[in-house]
């Protein structure tokens, strides 16, 4: 019997600050965030990559963050809903989706966002086309579909979005 | 389990000697952004980009897609079209050796590739069609987003003199394995792409695949969309 791996250093950067932890080899990054972070912003849906309630932005990209294991992120940076808001403002992104009522649970709201963050960082301009292939990994089971792309239209064509 | 994502070497695409070298641990939104493979295989930075969703692309390798060895993988079928070959690395006593495989030839059925116990999937290679070559790929869902293709279909072609001189066809979704399409083939190569060598290919494609029913569609239905999908690529190549 080999000795079992117990925990292991983790040095990330989250929403900007560098955090140290230990973590168990097999823990997901969707669980460091919400159980040792305690940042329940970011959601547990279904835990296989079909839902996107718990997308995150990993080195400037979109991910599912319970399909990445924690070690994986070593010297990485994470960026998750809790970290858009600054200085006590909602984010250009938050504001379109509370203006448009782009919201009805909320459960798949922080991940429709960072999946928006992602979209209007690669493309500030899409088209209402772009916009659904940009959130097609994000599932709203309100079926609030049309108010969510409505309000990243208004940043697409109001180019309010930063950050 | 071992994580060879930060391996140096392995991610990446560049030309070496006249081919395109792949990484196997390029993730899908690099293959479909990158500027070698648009510019040299489409019908592959397509398929890439149409595999489940951004967080996945981003996430997901063109490796992992391959050694996965589901028959619905979407990249393996552009990779048959393009003839490419897989170098499979390992370390034995005299250091390490690498043998190449036809994509043809990796695949043994659903979650079954020849890797050998210890060996890795290092690249994918191929070399870049010859200029005017016709090429097309899709894949057929019941929805756009998160798609596990029901059925999925690739043509390569080039018509020198109005006879067809080269032909690869490939199907996936259909048969235990992405499955290359010889019988279309034969009835291509020298042949016009005429409305009566159409209806032959829609009739062989029917009759060389294999498809089994599921949860996403019936045998007969997959049968029936492989050759209405088919007949449509044969004739925007006829077009082009």
């Amino acid at each position: 019997m080999q000795d079992v791996i117990d925990k292991v250093e983790l040095a990330i950067a989250v929403n900007g600050e560098p955090v140290r932890l230990e973590v168990a080899p097999h823990v997901t990054l969707l669980e460091v965030l919400r159980e040792q972070l305690e940042l329940t912003g970011t959601k547990y849906g279904c835990g296989e990559g079909e839902c996107g309630a718990c997308s995150v932005i990993l080195d400037g990209r979109v991910v599912n963050s319970c399909l990445v294991l924690a070690l994986e992120c070593e010297g990485s940076e994470v960026l998750t809903v809790e970290g858009l808001a600054a200085n006590g403002r909602l984010h250009p992104i938050q504001q379109a989706f509370v203006d448009h009522g782009a919201i009805q649970c909320g459960f798949c709201t922080p991940g429709m966002i960072m999946a928006t963050h992602a979209l209007l960082q690669g493309n500030p301009t899409p088209t209402e086309e772009q916009i659904k292939r940009g959130l097609e990994g994000n599932l709203c089971r309100c079926t609030g579909y049309r108010k969510i792309i409505d309000a990243v239209l208004s940043l697409a064509r109001g180019g309010g979005c930063r950050g | 389990m071992v994580d060879l994502k930060r391996v140096a070497g392995l991610t990446g695409v560049s030309r070496v000697k006249g081919e395109v070298h792949v990484g196997a641990c390029t993730p899908l939104s690099g293959i479909a952004s990158d500027r070698i493979i648009r510019a040299t295989a489409p019908v592959l930075a397509e398929a890439a980009d149409r595999v489940a969703c951004p967080q996945i692309r981003n996430r997901a390798t063109i490796g992992g897609n391959l050694c996965n060895a589901s028959p619905a993988a979407d990249t393996a079928v552009p990779l048959i079209l393009l003839d490419a070959v897989l170098d499979l690395a390992s370390s034995g006593p005299g250091g390490m050796t690498v043998r190449e495989v036809p994509i043809t030839d990796f695949f043994r059925g659903p979650g079954s590739t020849v890797l050998a116990p210890g060996e890795i999937l290092t690249h994918i290679r191929f070399k870049p069609p010859p200029k005017g070559t016709f090429a097309a790929w899709d894949k057929f869902g019941t929805r756009r987003a998160m798609e596990i293709a029901v059925a999925s279909v690739g043509v390569a072609l080039k018509v020198e003199s109005g006879m067809v001189v080269h032909a690869r066809v490939g199907y996936g979704s259909v048969a235990p394995v992405p499955l290359r399409g010889r019988k279309v083939e034969a009835e291509l190569l020298g042949s016009p792409l005429s409305a009566e060598v159409i209806r032959r290919c829609e009739a062989a494609a029917r009759e060389e695949i294999a498809p089994i029913t599921d949860v996403r569609a019936s045998a007969a239905y997959r049968r029936e969309i492989v050759g209405v999908m088919l007949r449509r690529m044969l004739q925007r190549a006829r077009r082009d």
